[in-house]
């Protein structure tokens, strides 16, 4: 009896501790990457460009806004393909092989490290692509990291359009309603803020990935700008800025504290640390929000 | 004249639903590209070494070997020490929070936790490389290498640097243990409540009703969550990089530097894309990632699947 208490205590404890330790080092890390940001971090290192600011490093506007438009981009390509794949798996198809293949496929692609569909896209987007899409570039960024989110955004909205519940479809049905009508008025409105959800999680893991836009989209000091110029290096004899060219982005930013740790002063790059995880969690306090009041209407 | 009502059936009569079908098959058709892609570049060097591809501990660009066995030893040996400290960590603070905590401190508790999801890959590097590294080569590596040194595995073969692969496994281990301890927590409180009480009821303690009754239980959640741990451990590549030391030799000891093969892909690509033969090699080496996450995926879930009969008999 008194073994029995004995690894009763124990092993409460055990537990216990261990939840003390994870949550410790958790918070330690937060703490660690807010005190070392402190020295870099102001409105001037936030708002002004790299190339604006006199050295390496000083400053991450551009990064910042590079983040988000690769980000919205690499949304825009992936969420099409995304919801109408999950459309047709869930109310076109019926079971078989072939939707089992579709499954596999998506579940393996999701599975897919992130430096293997960098290397792919550095290979065919940046390398063979490169007189179309300007070898690093907005482009060759936003089409790789679609690759990475689409399979975050089908299985979302194939979630979303299951929870659907049938009773309502059915009605639309009795009252004569077709399939696409169904869909359209009925089964998407109905399940459109589990969509949103998962839109916004592939935008959130698109900012927040590092390996692709490293091996894709380069890095330049400079803000993206809306100008089209003449160059004879692509096949259209024109150049689109920003999509074909080089855009700077904040996990690039980090890893350039890492790459040139002797030049750039080590709070630079816990700054940006800072800003990339401030996005990336306001990303998920807006998924967060959305779940509950998703929640609180069912 | 089967075969052919079979693929009848899955066109849509009306014309939305032919669109999504279209749209549908454009994705599965990227898929494969992309797969067939990889190993098609891939082929050239893994047809040329075959099994030496696997077996060889040369890589070399000018002579044209390739062989990713000390590679392969780098990522299985820091994949195995990141789930040695992630494991139990994860595990016990996922009982803690499900089965000894009251209910308004696991409500505290998990978010925080949940959130830490989301914190990038290069932030945990840089985290790892500016504050951790100083922090093991000082205190931790030292006691260590005191306390435990007499065993091979545990000697300071570098004292001068932190970066070794515990480090880099220490910092893995932190960035899987969100992700691993939420979806225990949710799989140990899927258990259901009935099969508590009546273990109480018969007189177990609560500890025994743990170790008996809710964890295998919950086996085959718990397993998937430390599959999806595993898996990100071996396709990380931004903070081992940066933690792990790239240096290509048979490490001797954990607190010794190491070379994963996602580091390796990530240094050497940049410059050998436009050559052939290397370009193929590190495409190798993207394949072998890529079959590996599959044979651990496979071996997992039978695990999870026997263990789940085992216990249902």
């Amino acid at each position: 009896m008194n073994f029995r208490n004995a690894e009763e205590k124990i092993f409460c404890a055990v537990s216990c501790l261990a939840a003390a330790f994870a949550i410790a080092i958790l918070s330690y890390i937060i703490f660690t990457i807010f005190t070392a940001a402190l020295p870099s971090l102001s409105l001037e290192f936030i708002t002004t460009a790299e190339s604006d600011f006199p050295g390496v490093g000083g400053a991450i506007a551009n990064a910042i806004t590079g983040t988000i438009i690769i980000s919205i981009c690499a949304t825009l390509i992936a969420t099409p393909f995304a919801i109408g794949t999950a459309i047709y798996l869930q109310k076109y198809a019926r079971e078989s092989l072939f939707t089992k293949t579709v499954r596999f496929l998506i579940e393996v692609l999701s599975g897919t490290p992130s430096i293997v569909i960098g290397i792919f896209g550095l290979l065919i987007l940046v390398y063979y692509l490169r007189d179309i899409t300007g070898g690093f570039s907005l482009i060759s960024g936003s089409i790789a990291l679609s690759i990475l989110t689409m399979p975050v955004i089908e299985r979302a909205a194939e979630d979303a359009i299951v929870a659907v519940p049938k009773s309502i479809e059915g009605g639309s049905y009795a009252l004569g309603a077709n399939k696409w009508q169904t869909i359209r008025n009925i089964t998407l409105p109905t399940a459109i803020s589990g969509i949103t959800t998962g839109i916004i999680l592939g935008f959130g893991r698109a900012a927040e990935e590092s390996a692709v836009v490293i091996l894709t989209a380069g890095y330049t000091q400079f803000m993206p700008e809306f100008a089209i110029k003449s160059t004879d290096k692509l096949v259209s004899g024109f150049k689109v800025y920003p999509l074909q060219d080089l855009v700077g982005t904040l996990p690039y930013s980090v890893y350039h504290g890492y790459e040139n740790s002797n030049i750039i002063p080590m709070s630079d790059a816990f700054a940006a640390a800072f800003v990339l995880i401030a996005i990336v969690l306001g990303i998920n306090t807006i998924v967060k929000v959305i779940l509950w009041r998703y929640k609180i209407e069912v | 004249m089967m075969n052919l009502r079979d693929i009848r059936t899955h066109i849509p009569d009306d014309k939305p639903g032919r669109i999504f079908l279209f749209i549908a098959l454009i994705s599965i058709s990227s898929v494969i590209l992309i797969f067939t892609f990889l190993f098609g570049t891939a082929s050239p060097v893994l047809l040329k070494e075959g099994a030496g591809f696997i077996t060889g501990t040369e890589w070399n660009y000018h002579t044209g070997e390739y062989g990713i066995l000390l590679l392969l030893i780098g990522s299985l040996v820091l994949t195995a020490v990141t789930m040695a400290i992630a494991l139990p960590l994860s595990l016990f603070t996922a009982i803690f929070l499900a089965e000894w905590s009251p209910r308004w401190l696991a409500g505290i508790l998990r978010p925080p936790i949940e959130m830490l999801v989301g914190i990038p890959s290069v932030v945990y590097g840089i985290f790892g490389f500016f504050i951790l590294e100083n922090i093991f080569q000082y205190y931790v590596d030292p006691f260590i290498d005191s306390t435990l040194g007499f065993i091979w595995i545990f000697k300071d073969v570098n004292p001068s640097s932190g970066i070794s692969i515990l480090l880099a496994a220490t910092v893995l281990s932190i960035m899987i243990l969100p992700t691993v301890t939420a979806l225990s927590q949710e799989a140990l409180e899927t258990v259901p409540r009935d099969y508590r009480h009546a273990s109480l009821a018969l007189g177990a303690t609560k500890w025994e009703t743990i170790k008996k009754i809710i964890l295998p239980a919950a086996m085959p959640g718990i397993i998937t969550a430390f599959i999806l741990g595993l898996m990100r451990a071996i396709g990380e590549t931004m903070a081992i990089v940066m933690l792990m030391g790239n240096c290509l030799h048979f490490p001797t000891s954990i607190l010794d530097t190491g070379y994963a093969m996602t580091s390796k892909i990530l240094n050497d690509i940049g410059y050998w894309v436009s050559f052939d033969e290397p370009k193929s090699a590190l495409f190798a080496i993207g394949v072998a990632i890529f079959v590996m996450e599959f044979i651990f995926v496979a071996l997992a879930r039978l695990i999870g699947y026997r263990f789940s009969i085992d216990r249902r008999e």
